[in-house]
């Protein structure tokens, strides 16, 4: 029996285990005009909820869920993406536990992070690091 | 809190095994009761595997014919705890590895593995007592080498527990 996990509290509680990970680095859920003022931040987009659907009519035969989320690191200085994502990795890879704090938070069985690669955008004058984060959710 | 209450993803169990070179296994009652076999799953005594492979009871069954019978019946028998097959990246100075091998080498030490499965609030576990064979290096170059060995479980020497 599983219930269908919540995208809203994915959300919560991916924005509160980042910005605990990476502080005082500034972190939000998309891309704004935060590259005019800030020299470093992260952002984070989620992907893939889906908890696979067994067979039958009853609603609650489901598997666990998958989801991942894309962490993008912005940053001036490209030796400072390079430094907060392994912050990010060594906090996050492989990780088991509450994930999102105390009030928005869950158990999840592992946190598999990969590294993506490095780029640089030369009309943002910014360094970029993408890494995804793929959650196992007991549901 | 009981037993898990959710589907759980294959990465929640994990695998351990007695400390020390000559242990005393627990009896058939100690496998299945949680102090026993929660005293055995703590970090230093983790085996760290690449996956835990399947677990529990081997399938036994009785065949009987019976003449003048349309059908005949299979009835269960009392079947054996599964052997495991282990896969565990090969780290030579790990200890509980190294424990491992000397089992191996010595082929007649019975020692009380643990499985444990958790959602983050309830655990459930499975013990059961083994010998090990067939410890193996297996270096191929195209990934890291592992260490592969087979559990095999002493018969009548198993039980499930639970967090309460």
């Amino acid at each position: 029996m599983a219930t269908q996990q919540n995208p809203v509290q994915y959300a919560k509680a991916i924005q509160y285990q980042l910005q605990s990970i990476v502080t005082p680095v500034p972190v939000y859920a998309t891309f704004n005009r935060n590259f005019a003022i800030e020299p470093k931040f992260v952002t984070w987009m989620l992907r893939n909820v889906h908890q696979e659907v067994f067979t039958g009519q009853n609603q609650n035969n489901k598997s666990i869920d998958r989801p991942t989320f894309q962490i993008s690191i912005f940053t001036q200085v490209i030796e400072d993406g390079f430094t907060i994502s392994n912050q990010i990795l060594q906090s996050l890879h492989g990780y088991s536990g509450l994930f999102g704090g105390a009030t928005n938070g869950f158990w999840i069985a592992k946190a598999d992070v990969i590294w993506l690669y490095n780029s640089y955008d030369n009309e943002d004058k910014l360094a970029q690091v993408f890494l995804d984060c793929t959650l196992d959710i007991p549901t | 809190m009981p037993l898990p209450s959710k589907v759980l993803p294959g990465f929640s169990a994990s695998l351990f095994m007695q400390s020390g070179a000559t242990p005393t296994p627990l009896t058939n009652t100690q496998l299945a009761t949680l102090a026993s076999v929660s005293a055995i799953a703590i970090s230093a005594n983790q085996v760290l595997v690449e996956a835990v492979p399947a677990f529990g009871q081997d399938d036994a069954v009785a065949n009987f014919t019976v003449a003048g019978s349309r059908q005949s019946d299979k009835i269960p028998t009392q079947s054996a705890p599964t052997s495991m097959t282990i896969t565990a990246a090969w780290n030579p100075s790990d200890t509980v590895i190294q424990q491992v091998r000397a089992d191996a080498y010595n082929g007649t030490i019975d020692r009380t593995y643990v499985v444990q499965a958790t959602d983050g609030t309830g655990t459930v576990y499975y013990a059961f007592n083994a010998r090990v064979s067939q410890f193996q290096i297996d270096a191929q170059p195209g990934a890291e080498a592992k260490a592969v060995f087979t559990l095999h479980p002493r018969g009548n020497q198993y039980g499930w527990s639970n967090t309460a």
